[in-house]
């Protein structure tokens, strides 16, 4: 039995290890970082250090919501990386037994962007694990932002 | 079992110490070679090793650490023959000597990752024992010198030695003496000055003192002797010295030896080698090693303490704003803002070391690699005086040992290159550090090897051929870009230039340059702040979103008058507007930050322009307005989501929310650099 974060985005469950999750924190808003991609937030601080936040919804292609009271930040480490991911709401702390994890249905993947890689059924209830590295994203430096603020064709150029 | 904290902190300190005297012993063999390559001896290094090593026995025995202790034994004891007699160290002998050292370095640093060192192998030992086989030849002489035998027994053999090597080669040797006196000073002739005149015609082999019974010629009760050798003639001497020396006379003995020198005193070991002198550093008064940590969390607190400080003059600023009169506590926060200055300069230069400690161990590198990578190579190094920050020379040091491998490697030719080429045989590598403000440190590390083919590099990057050196660098930082066919022993894996460019320009915001010729040589520049992570900074704001940059990078910031912008003509492209203002007569480019970053405009006119200098040529930021200037923690932003051009990191101007520190000379960099790089693409 492993303790997972139980969190809410648009009307579905979803879990991810306690082990992966340093801290939760409510959220009132990250500082916009220009050039970074649009699933992320922006910044906040945690603890004295920078952390990116991603935004779930945005992430997993669901359409925006406006900030709630109900609104956290799951503060989750992942190889060496520590992020912060926005979600709807998170009040649940459950015990799961990983040998019931189900690989997901192909339309779960697929409404997920392939961000969750199984399914637990508890009762009624259907709990979707995400897959944090994915979320994150295997980055190589072809993407890092460094060409991102230069991939529009609206950059200046210097005169001279 | 944990070990009780004074034992932990016992141990801590004595890796530091090991530390030192490992690096110690390192730069003196290398320094016994050097001597060695050029026919000379170097006994001064040779007792210098001794003592090094001998010290490192002592505290490992302390500490308990018997392998340590059993390499040390025999390096030590080797060494303290050639030390006692003088003769120069067999050349074959320094490879085993630091390989000892090499093997000592390993298990001190086992013990720092919390390991236990290991029991040294049966070949080291071995290795090391066979060592002592190499016994100098003893450098007993049946000549003798006409010299009083107590100052004779004064004389190291090593000297005695340096004497007789003067004679055979033809020079006198002469003993003259100097009683200095209250007049002689009142001439300018004091021992110092004397040392100095003399030894421009004479090798000084020693200068020993000498009690005298006070007279009116000795007022001081006190004579130096001073024992030299010279091809000059006693005239000569006399005439640039002056009378002060009393008489001369020529020591080397023809005749009859003088009474015979008392040998007992030859052969007993120096006083200051005498077994219990291992702890002398720990007398050393008035200084404390301390663990960086501890100063990392000296430097934490304080970083929380400006934070407050922050939060508290916004509370002071609203309590006004209300009508509260705040005058007292206004002048407090003054008062307060000082003292923290100070504070801030006292941690700073408490953490800062001497650039000559990062370069303290290239030469060992650059030994190890002129042996793997067959090459001929002569090191350069000028430290300066220059201080800094001692995490900032913790990351500036891969880089210095990537420059130097790739020059060693790669660029440096074999010597029979070299030859056919009409280049000195021997590879010249020159690294230097200067200085350039208070607060930046420029580095260069140049070779004078074959240079960089920028064809053959634009071809292996599937690019086309840069057209300057900035253009070769972008190719050189390229992921994954590696110019040479087959991976060598030493630099085939490691870091790329790629990382040698985030370590510098990304972490450390710096700038990193190169300039190569073909045939003649690379240079790479690096640039580096002296310090990081609190900075004085502008704080502005565009477009409702605050930003800092730092004080240092910004040349001028200007007011904005909407009447004398005078817009290019817009680009179709529906790229940000380029403007161009006027600044004192000049006309300068001025780019919307807010169009930049992308911001949502929410003011039509700029009212400031944020002037910074790019390699020279100035260009202008226009935000919408400037809020203050104050001293920031910087917070680095480590995470690649969030790392953009122009961001150096975060701080928090004590709203609990971080804002993001701006590097606007980087910034002007990527934008100028990106026609370039897209048509390299294209």
């Amino acid at each position: 039995m492993t303790l997972h974060v139980v969190f809410r985005l648009a009307g579905n469950e979803y879990a991810i290890p306690v082990d992966a999750v340093l801290q939760m924190e409510t959220f009132s808003g990250a500082t916009f970082v220009p050039g970074a991609p649009s699933y992320v937030a922006g910044i906040v601080t945690v603890r004295g250090t920078i952390v990116p936040v991603i935004n779930l919804r945005a992430r997993f292609g669901l359409p925006p919501l406006a900030l709630t009271l109900d609104s956290r930040i799951i503060v989750s480490e992942c190889a060496g990386r520590v992020v912060a991911l926005l979600v709807d709401s998170a009040r649940e702390v459950l015990k799961l037994d990983l040998a019931k994890h189900q690989p997901a249905p192909g339309i779960v993947t697929e409404q997920a962007s392939g961000f969750v890689h199984s399914v637990h059924s508890l009762g009624q209830r259907l709990l979707l694990l995400v897959d944090l590295p994915k979320i994150l994203g295997e980055i190589s430096h072809e993407h890092a932002p460094r060409s991102r603020l230069g991939d529009g064709s609206e950059t200046p150029q210097l005169p001279g | 079992m944990t070990a009780p904290a004074e034992l932990r902190e016992f141990v801590a300190a004595y890796l530091v110490e090991a530390e030192e005297h490992l690096a110690t012993a390192n730069s003196q063999l290398l320094a016994i070679e050097a001597a060695q390559r050029g026919g000379e001896a170097n006994p001064r290094a040779v007792r210098e090793t001794f003592r090094s090593l001998h010290t490192i026995k002592g505290l490992s025995a302390m500490v308990g650490v018997e392998p340590i202790v059993a390499i040390a034994h025999r390096l030590e004891s080797f060494l303290r023959e050639f030390d006692r007699s003088g003769a120069p160290l067999p050349p074959q002998a320094i490879d085993g000597l630091l390989r000892g050292v090499r093997a000592i370095e390993q298990r001190v640093a086992a013990l720092g990752r919390g390991d236990i060192a290991q029991e040294p192998s049966d070949e080291l030992l071995a290795e090391l024992d066979s060592l002592g086989l190499a016994r100098p030849v003893p450098a007993v002489s049946s000549r003798t010198l006409d010299l009083e035998p107590a100052l004779y027994g004064k004389l190291a053999p090593f000297e005695i030695d340096q004497i007789f090597r003067g004679i055979a080669l033809g020079k006198r040797a002469l003993r003259a003496e100097f009683v200095p006196s209250p007049a002689r000073v009142a001439e300018g002739l004091s021992i110092n000055s004397v040392r100095e005149r003399l030894g421009a015609i004479a090798e000084i082999v020693r200068v020993l003192p000498q009690a005298l019974p006070v007279s009116p010629d000795a007022p001081g009760g006190l004579s130096f002797v001073l024992i030299v050798l010279t091809s000059a003639s006693d005239e000569a001497i006399v005439e640039r010295v002056g009378t002060a020396l009393g008489a001369i006379r020529n020591i080397a003995a023809e005749l009859s030896p003088p009474a015979p020198a008392e040998p007992e005193l030859v052969s007993e070991p120096p006083p200051e080698l005498a077994l219990d002198d291992g702890f002398d550093v720990q007398t050393r008064r008035g200084v404390v090693r301390v663990d960086v940590s501890r100063l990392d969390d000296a430097m934490e607190g304080l970083s929380a303490l400006i934070v407050t400080r922050f939060r508290l003059a916004r509370a002071v600023a609203s309590l006004g704003e209300r009508g509260v009169n705040t005058r007292e506590l206004s002048a407090i926060m003054l008062d307060n803002a000082r003292q923290l200055r100070d504070l801030r300069a006292a941690i700073v230069r408490v953490r800062m070391v001497p650039v000559s400690e990062l370069l303290e161990r290239v030469p060992l590198l650059v030994r190890g690699l002129r042996r793997s990578a067959n090459r001929a190579v002569r090191l350069e190094l000028e430290g300066g005086t220059a201080e800094l920050d001692k995490s900032v020379c913790e990351r500036l040091f891969p880089v210095i040992v990537h420059l130097v491998r790739n020059a060693v490697d790669h660029a440096i030719e074999t010597p029979d290159e070299r030859l056919r080429r009409g280049k000195p045989e021997e590879g010249l590598l020159r690294i230097t550090c200067s200085a350039r403000s208070n607060t930046r440190l420029e580095l260069t590390v140049s070779d004078d090897g074959r240079g960089i083919d920028r064809t053959s590099v634009a071809r292996k990057a599937g690019r086309p051929s840069p057209n300057d050196d900035a253009g070769l660098l972008d190719l050189l930082c390229i992921p994954g870009l590696s110019t040479r066919d087959i991976a060598t022993t030493t630099s085939g894996r490691g870091m790329g230039m790629e990382i040698v460019k985030r370590t510098i320009v990304d972490e450390l915001g710096g700038e990193l340059a190169v300039s190569s010729e073909l045939g003649k040589g690379t240079t790479f520049t690096l640039q580096v702040p002296l310090t990081i992570s609190i900075v004085d900074a502008f704080s502005f704001e565009c477009a409702e979103q605050r930003f800092v940059v730092p004080v240092s990078m910004v040349d001028e910031i200007i007011e904005v008058d909407p009447e004398g912008l005078a817009p290019l003509p817009a680009a179709d492209d529906g790229s940000p507007r380029v403007d161009i203002i006027s600044r004192r007569g000049m006309a300068l480019p001025m780019i919307q930050l807010a169009q930049v970053f992308r911001l949502k405009k929410t003011q039509a006119t700029p009212g400031k322009a944020i002037i910074v200098r790019r390699a020279g040529a100035p260009l202008a930021f226009a935000v919408d307005r400037m809020l203050g200037q104050q001293e920031v923690v910087i917070r680095p932003i480590n995470d690649v989501l969030i790392r953009a051009p122009g961001i150096s990191g975060a701080t928090d101007l004590g709203d609990g929310r971080p804002t993001l520190v701006l590097d606007l000379i980087a910034l002007s960099v990527s934008l100028s650099a990106l026609p370039k790089a897209q048509g390299a693409r294209s």
